[in-house]
């Protein structure tokens, strides 16, 4: 746990810096204007503190001087940082980042929890298919199929899918899928809705961990059945089915629950490609749009809070590992 | 600018897949194909139209919405501190300027009764309001509000305002007053005549709320709930909702001064692509891609022209793409452009016309002249007019002793013709724009190096302030006024300013000034005629092209205008969809 806390300073340290070598300006000077005058450039960048010298900007993000002043070790005032919980205002619009961020994460949470349970819920099944008919026809058709989901890139799958399903389909006159968006214009709340437009990003998405998935329950499978309490379970003349079902699939299970576990951090990182293809309103594409509009504080935001949430991830796999396999537990 | 740019290395990608054309194959593998595109294109090169609107059936439809889409998220409500486009263009939705500007460039009253009465000695303009304009809370909207806006951004209590216009506008304007309700008083510096176009007329000079925004203290308004929530507006619609990244909702201002507007809503879809964008306006799901926001490619204009659901526009905006020389002595660079023929020679090498084909996609106008052709300073008979003539480029290196035997690299006195070229990396067009020119001068013995840097981090700073390069490419965008001292005047030849090559010419400052220096249209129009006339001859920075605008709508959307001057406030009252819907 305490490991905890050199990490997140390191994530954080590390991200500003690189942000402040490679991102350039926020201030408008980036456009090519001509209104707009090397004054307005300087007098902004003072208002923002960006004139400031690096490890300044840095200390100021965090709050150090800001607690140091509160504890009467130094003078003057200073913003409120990261370490009080003050996530900062974007540099692009002035409002608090940390509003941005959880009025971003449901949508980004709705995405990727349904993209990993069609993944849990599919994978599961086709791996065992695979494993029991192991060099079948239906066995090669999987392995072909994960092969192309770890291949093929999500952007490309997501345009074919939209070519098919939104632009075809209504082309033909018969019911289509929304293309972009989380919801359509002017529909208040409604379930339907939504769920439509959450169906190709939630199965692109979805491809690629299926096919890795799919992979692995059919070779943890495949080693489960080789075991000698399986021989033993046949030999008692249990029903094949119950063989697999019962005793095999449970202990299978194991290395897919921490590999899934292991994906809890990509339920707030992981759909960015998608979410930009698909116009879907989530954290990732903020967080680009934002590293594109030189927007710091936004960007450092995200960063530390999926950093946050990477490290708690991890935290709950460790945990849930224990649980499942007990030949694990600490003594 | 910078920010398109971004967006245009994911795009690739995509476009390659949605069209295999041999146009897009060509974009998408990228610079070492691009001039062999150009050898198989210089085909004929169609000239785009100026403006018009979508064909009105006559009966207006009451009712409806409309979604047009916007790539970029919206940034800032308030127009104090916005610099997008993104932002500007939504802004002009909700709140009014005191005017705006019309199809052919001039003003058009919105806030402002009538034209500014403008005092004898050129400093004073008397603009009156109309009477009786509500916000939408029920304040009347009076000469109080547009001073309260004006002083945001030129008045000294103000400079904690982040806002980019301070120095802009400060440079001009004297003060801004309130001598009744009803009337303001600008009072300027010096006589500058594009002022009423770029500081009364544009939507960076919306009127604000001064009932709301008045009691904060300078520092708060670049925080203000306004800013991403304005609910007292004065415009044609009134503000819903900003889903962020998502969507902005609009509903219609029953009370608008102007007359309601037809439509019951008006939704901003954000996010997506170029690619997704054109998807969505063939599924019906988005009805406006507008230049600059929801953004058709050129290389996607066939593709969307063959779609029956929408029409197509292409207009000429009013920018352009160039090249500019080192011409600062102290440069080694300049040793080899001090001699205009030899920057005349290295234009004549060009062939515009087939890079307007293969790079442009045909979406582009060959430049002719420094002036944009859609302004009504544009000459069109400007001469020389530098015709693709690679004989004529040889025969005036070598008449400026830079010469050359067998095909090699030209040599003068022990020096050779060579140096390198930069633009910003990741903007497809200049990338291929920079090989064509390195091929094309290779062909006259000419070696230049293409080199891609970062737009930001080096390409500005290399343009305004180190000017540390041999030669830059890079756009520019102007505003519907010509004077474009900004680039050519030597004034601007200083840090920050935009005259990175270092062009000094006293005759061409002295035509600048005189040309903002007075009001008299028809004299402006002859000094910008002679401004053409002596860049066309100097060639300090050529301009290769003024590309277009490509605006989709879609076949429901009546009364559009479109056309390179003409602001959506002018006519956004009037668009109606057929199907009410």
């Amino acid at each position: 746990m305490l490991a905890t806390i050199p990490t997140l300073f390191g994530v954080t340290s590390i991200s500003y810096f690189l942000i402040w070598v490679t991102a350039g300006d926020i201030v408008p000077g980036v456009e090519i204007n001509p209104y707009i005058k090397q004054e307005d450039i300087d007098r902004i960048r003072h208002n923002l503190g960006l004139d400031q010298p690096f490890w300044l900007q840095y200390l100021n993000w965090l709050g150090l001087p800001n607690l140091a002043q509160q504890l009467h070790l130094i003078g003057g005032t200073w913003p409120k940082g990261i370490l009080e919980g003050d996530f900062g205002r974007s540099l692009v619009d002035g409002s608090p980042v940390i509003d941005h961020i959880v009025e971003r994460l449901p949508n980004t949470l709705e995405l990727t929890t349904t993209a990993i349970l069609i993944g849990v819920l599919l994978a599961i099944p086709l791996g065992v298919t695979g494993a029991l008919r192991r060099g079948s026809k239906i066995d090669h058709a999987l392995t072909a199929m994960s092969v192309a989901g770890v291949a093929v890139p999500s952007f490309w799958l997501a345009l074919i899918l939209v070519l098919v399903f939104s632009v075809q389909l209504r082309a033909w006159g018969l019911p289509a899928l929304p293309s972009s968006g989380a919801y359509s214009p002017l529909v208040g709340f409604d379930p339907l809705d939504r769920l439509s437009h959450l169906v190709l990003p939630a199965l692109v998405l979805s491809f690629g961990y299926l096919a890795i998935w799919s992979r692995f329950g059919r070779s943890s499978m495949l080693e489960v059945l080789s075991q000698d309490y399986v021989r033993t379970a046949r030999a008692k003349g249990m029903s094949e089915r119950r063989v697999v079902y019962i005793h095999a699939l449970r202990n299978a299970v194991i290395p897919l629950v921490t590999l899934i576990g292991l994906e809890l951090p990509a339920l707030v990182s992981g759909g960015a490609v998608v979410e930009i293809v698909f116009g879907w309103p989530g954290i990732g594409r903020f967080a680009l749009d934002r590293a594109f509009g030189h927007d710091y504080t936004a960007v450092m935001g995200i960063v530390t809070f999926a950093a946050i949430l990477v490290v708690l991830g991890n935290l709950l796999a460790d945990i849930l590992y224990a649980i499942l396999d007990p030949r694990v537990r600490y003594t | 600018m910078s920010q398109h740019d971004d967006a245009i290395g994911f795009e690739q990608f995509e476009r390659f897949v949605e069209e295999w054309s041999r146009r897009d194959f060509l974009r998408n593998v990228g610079i070492g194909t691009a001039y062999l595109a150009f050898l198989a294109g210089g085909l004929e090169f169609l000239e785009a139209c100026a403006g018009g609107t979508s064909t009105s059936s006559g009966n207006v439809k009451e009712g409806g919405h409309i979604v047009e889409a916007s790539i970029a998220d919206l940034k800032n409500w308030n127009s104090v501190l916005t610099t997008d486009y993104t932002s500007q263009q939504m802004i002009s939705m909700i709140n009014d300027a005191l005017y705006c500007v019309d199809s052919n460039g001039n003003l058009f009253p919105l806030v402002a009764k009538d034209k500014p009465q403008v005092s004898s000695d050129g400093l004073t303009y008397t603009v009156s309001l109309r009477q009786g304009i509500k916000w939408n809370d029920g304040q009347e909207l009076t000469a109080d509000d547009v001073v309260f806006t004006y002083q945001l951004m030129y008045d000294p209590t103000y400079t904690a305002v982040n806002s980019p216009r301070r120095g802009d506008l400060s440079q001009y304007l004297e003060s801004a007053t309130a001598k009744d309700k009803y009337t303001v008083i600008f009072k300027t510096k010096t006589v500058y005549a594009p002022f009423a176009v770029i500081h009364l007329a544009s939507n960076n000079y919306t009127i604000l709320p001064k009932h709301v925004l008045g009691n904060l203290a300078a520092a708060d308004i670049n925080t203000a709930s306004y800013n991403s929530a304005p609910t007292v507006t004065c415009g044609a619609f009134n503000f819903v909702s900003w889903e962020k990244g998502s969507q902005v909702t609009l509903k219609k201002n029953p009370n608008y001064y102007r007359g309601a507007p037809h439509l019951d809503n008006y939704v901003f879809k954000i996010g997506g692509t170029s690619t997704t964008v054109l998807n969505q306006m063939k599924t019906g799901e988005i009805d406006i891609a507008f230049p600059g926001i929801g953004a058709i490619d050129p290389s996607q204009f066939d593709a969307a022209k063959s779609v029956d659901t929408i029409n197509v526009y292409s207009y000429p905006r009013l920018s352009f793409d160039f090249f500019a020389f080192q011409l600062d002595p102290a440069k080694p660079a300049s040793q080899l452009f001090s001699d205009k023929n030899v920057r005349q020679a290295l234009v004549y090498a060009l062939d515009r016309t087939a890079i307007a084909h293969a790079l442009y996609f045909d979406q582009a106008t060959v430049a002719g002249t420094s002036m944009p052709p859609a302004s009504w300073a544009y000459n069109k008979d400007n001469q020389p007019q530098y015709k693709f003539d690679k004989a004529k480029a040889m025969a005036m290196l070598d008449a400026a002793g830079w010469t050359s035997s067998g095909g090699s690299t030209r040599t003068k006195n022990g020096a050779t013709f060579k140096f390198t070229m930069i633009t910003n990396a990741g903007n497809k067009v200049r990338e291929n724009l920079l090989v064509v020119l390195q091929q094309q001068w290779k062909d006259i013995g000419v070696d230049a190096t293409p080199s891609y840097v970062d737009f930001n981090k080096v390409l500005v700073p290399a343009i305004t302030d180190t000017r540390n390069f041999d030669m830059f490419m890079v756009g520019f965008i102007w505003g519907p006024d010509p004077d474009q001292s900004a680039l050519w005047h030597s004034r601007n030849a200083r840090k920050g300013g935009f005259n990175g090559m270092q062009y000094k010419n006293p005759d061409l400052d002295k035509v600048l000034d005189d040309a903002v220096g007075t009001l008299d249209h028809n004299k402006r129009k002859q000094l910008y005629f002679q401004m053409q006339q002596i860049l066309a001859e100097d060639q300090p920075a050529p301009i290769l092209t003024f590309p277009n605008g490509i605006l989709g709508l879609n076949k429901r959307v009546q009364n559009w205008q479109y056309g390179t001057f003409i602001q959506r406030g002018a006519y956004l009252k009037d668009v109606f969809v057929t199907d009410g819907k």
